[in-house]
């Protein structure tokens, strides 16, 4: 290289429009205050439909976040979310019309067509549910946050509070989290908490008895233990190791189990019963890797289980092309698979449910497979604004398990593995203030 | 960051000199013709004005501005106006260097570790890192700035000599004495002392015996190389200041260049590129006329 007169010239310019600044202030004159626009807001929509006119939602939220400087963040999030549409009660299907009691009460009733799996339409709820969190750093290589949140609607209340703790380490290539939350829900089933394995009758609803009562509660704890590890400059991996403990009411009020004979014709329903402890494990590893200087790939795989018996496991994949400087495109792909619950029946054959203490036909309690494709779009916009949508199918696969022996073939006509599928669209808008 | 943030007045030169330590560096303001009380308050100034910046652009503090640039993972960043500034001149000394001066070089130090010992990096090694540096991949528009992520900036390899500029220019509106403020022997004068005598100022180059004087009226002088930072290995010297382009440093250069420029800034930048001439380094200082020391 040389430096050419011309250079030579351009570089004193440079420097003294740099230093030549009029009018040199005192130090104090111009203190680096907090950042100038210390606001940041996200804004989303959340969009659900399920196929058959199942349940849809609409979920609006809002997060905004304050920079108070020094790497000090305060943050609050609301989320509005409207259900409605028909969800299974967990009762068979058979081959005669069925008719069950709502659990709104007061002598009201739905009724399945033969063939049908039973759901329950009279399903409509809304919910709202706020956060608050505070982080701040510790030292020059730890961080705290801590958070509260609440939710709320019709019959369910919950209370919750976190911590996280994050050290980095070797030049901030390693990065340690621990993190513990604390949870209490309330759950005031419409017309009190059923006696769990009573039967529940054509007209009325759930009992107000010893066993029963009109409100309900559990109490949550979760643990968990993360490492990040930077593996190259174009790679990390993330591990985590969570833990779950409940106890309390777990079980679904709403929710029962057909008891049949051999021609698959239900006798009766029992309100379902869960056990009232829970111990969840997850253990999640994640692996991000920069492509071509300009994408990210990120594959993940989560393994669960848990005392009920269910065992699961998570595949995800995606890539964040980032084909222009502005504009992102990301696909993924998710694959979900677990076994059925200890105590999960599609129906109980006649006499089995005497000495039963936990029986439910949650379907989400048996075994299914689902798989999620999305497909994202972004822009990162001049002034820092940025704005995604993102379109996702979701597909879940039943698999008949837990089929009373004696009923087996009566069922053989019926849909004892329905499928379900969602769509999802979400659309979200960033910006700082 | 450990540094005790205190300013002494201790006598010195031909009277007094204010002390303080900023940036990893001794630092000291002279005043001349100035009393002791004058001293203290323009040493105070001037060490509030090194410390600021060092607070404002160090990469070792969480929160401030040159971590949230490289903390943004590909976010645009609206930037203060000082920091913007810099930019710009981070910016034109970019193009004008053609790629060898590049304040997104810092990630080579993942790699580089100059403590004087033989671990010099694999190519592979530096591969690695080379995607990540180049400010051509920066897309910057005052007062945003948005990186690619994984990338870092970097303003160590010339904030010194801006701070030493700013506070010199700092006081020198405070002051009608002459003020001469060197801190690690990057030093910037506002003006010659009085009788029109030069500034003269040891520079130790920390290679020993070689520690040489410097005459200034005016500008600044800036030195580049360091005896302690090195690696060696196979009797093939390392210096620590590395082309942004092949990530590696360039061989057969001296250990010391000592460069009068107009500012410290200036005569930092003249420096650094002189290093990075390798033997060249000589015969590149002499195109153009400024006192220059080259200790090889």
């Amino acid at each position: 290289m040389q430096l050419n007169e011309q250079q030579r010239l351009r570089l004193a310019a440079a420097t003294l429009s740099l230093l030549g600044v009029a009018g040199v202030k005192p130090a104090a004159a111009q203190e680096p205050a907090a950042p100038e626009k210390p606001w940041t807001f996200d804004t989303g929509l959340l969009l659900y439909k399920e196929g058959n006119g199942r349940v849809q939602a609409i979920e609006p939220v809002l997060n905004a976040s304050f920079n108070l400087g020094g790497e000090r963040l305060l943050s609050a999030g609301l989320v509005f979310d409207s259900l409605s549409g028909a969800s299974p009660n967990g009762a068979a299907p058979a081959h005669t019309a069925q008719t069950f009691s709502s659990p709104s009460g007061g002598g009201q009733t739905y009724t399945t067509a033969a063939g049908k799996t039973p759901l329950d339409d009279t399903f409509h709820d809304q919910r709202v549910a706020a956060n608050l969190g505070y982080q701040f750093p510790l030292s020059h290589d730890s961080k705290l946050g801590l958070g509260l949140r609440g939710s709320s609607e019709y019959d369910f209340t919950s209370f919750g509070a976190n911590a996280h703790y994050s050290l980095d380490l070797n030049q901030k290539n390693t990065t340690l989290g621990a993190g513990v939350s604390f949870e209490y829900d309330q759950v005031r089933p419409v017309g009190g908490a059923p006696q769990p394995l009573s039967h529940m009758g054509a007209g009325g609803g759930g009992g107000d008895d010893e066993e029963g009562g009109s409100s309900k509660n559990k109490n949550l704890v979760d643990l968990l233990l993360g490492v990040t590890q930077v593996l190259d400059s174009k790679s990390l991996l993330q591990l985590n190791y969570s833990l779950g403990l409940s106890s309390g009411y777990q079980t679904d009020p709403y929710k029962v189990v057909s008891v049949v004979d051999a021609n698959a014709n239900p006798l009766y329903y029992l309100y379902e019963s869960r056990p009232d402890k829970r111990t969840k494990h997850a253990l999640y590893a994640e692996y991000k890797r920069f492509a071509f200087d300009r994408d990210v790939l990120d594959f993940s795989y989560r393994f669960f289980t848990d005392s009920w018996g269910i065992n699961a496991h998570t595949l995800s994949l995606s890539y964040r092309w980032n084909f222009s400087e502005a504009f992102h495109l990301q696909p993924s792909l998710r694959f979900y698979r677990q076994n059925a619950a200890d105590f999960y029946h599609f129906a109980l054959f006649s006499g089995e449910d005497a000495g039963l203490r936990y029986a439910s036909g949650d379907p989400r309690l048996g075994a299914f497979t689902g798989l999620t494709g999305g497909l994202q779009f972004g822009q990162q916009l001049r002034n820092g604004d940025s704005w995604n949508v993102r379109l996702e199918y979701y597909k879940q696969r039943g698999q008949s398990s837990d089929i009373p022996a004696q009923a087996a073939a009566a069922y053989s006509g019926l849909p004892t593995a329905p499928d379900m599928s969602a769509v999802i669209l979400s659309m979200g808008y960033r910006f700082n203030w | 960051m450990n540094e005790t943030r205190s300013v002494r007045i201790e006598p010195g030169g031909d009277g007094f000199v204010a002390r303080f330590t900023a940036m990893a560096s001794p630092c000291e303001v002279l005043v001349d013709g100035a009393d002791r009380t004058e001293l203290r308050r323009l040493g105070e100034l001037a060490a509030a004005e090194v410390w600021r910046i060092e607070q404002h652009w160090s990469r070792y503090l969480p929160g401030n501005i040159v971590d949230r640039i490289n903390r943004a993972q590909g976010a645009a960043i609206t930037v203060d106006a000082e920091t913007a500034r810099f930019l710009d001149y981070a910016q034109q000394l970019h193009e004008l260097s053609e790629g060898l001066f590049d304040v997104t070089s810092g990630v080579l130090r993942r790699a580089w570790r100059f403590d004087g010992s033989d671990r010099v990096p694999t190519p592979s090694q530096i591969e690695a890192l080379l995607p990540l540096v180049g400010w051509q991949k920066l897309h910057w528009q005052s007062p945003q700035l948005q990186m690619p992520a994984g990338m870092e900036i970097d303003f160590g390899g010339i904030g010194k000599e801006y701070a030493v500029d700013r506070a010199c220019a700092l006081l020198a509106a405070q002051t009608s004495h002459a003020v001469l403020v060197n801190c690690g022997g990057d030093l910037a004068a506002s003006g010659p002392r009085a009788q029109g005598q030069d500034w003269r100022v040891g520079i130790d180059s920390g290679l020993g015996a070689s520690s040489s004087l410097i005459r200034l009226r005016q500008g600044g002088v800036a030195t580049s190389g360091d005896a302690h930072r090195f690696l060696l290995k196979d009797g093939q010297r390392y210096p620590h200041i590395l082309n942004p382009r092949t990530g590696w440093p360039v061989p057969g250069g001296p250990r010391s260049v000592t460069v009068a420029g107009s500012s410290c800034t200036e005569a930092g930048v003249l420096s650094t590129l002189a290093m990075l001439q390798g033997e060249q380094a000589e015969h590149f200082l002499q195109q153009f006329s400024g006192d220059f020391q080259v200790i090889w």
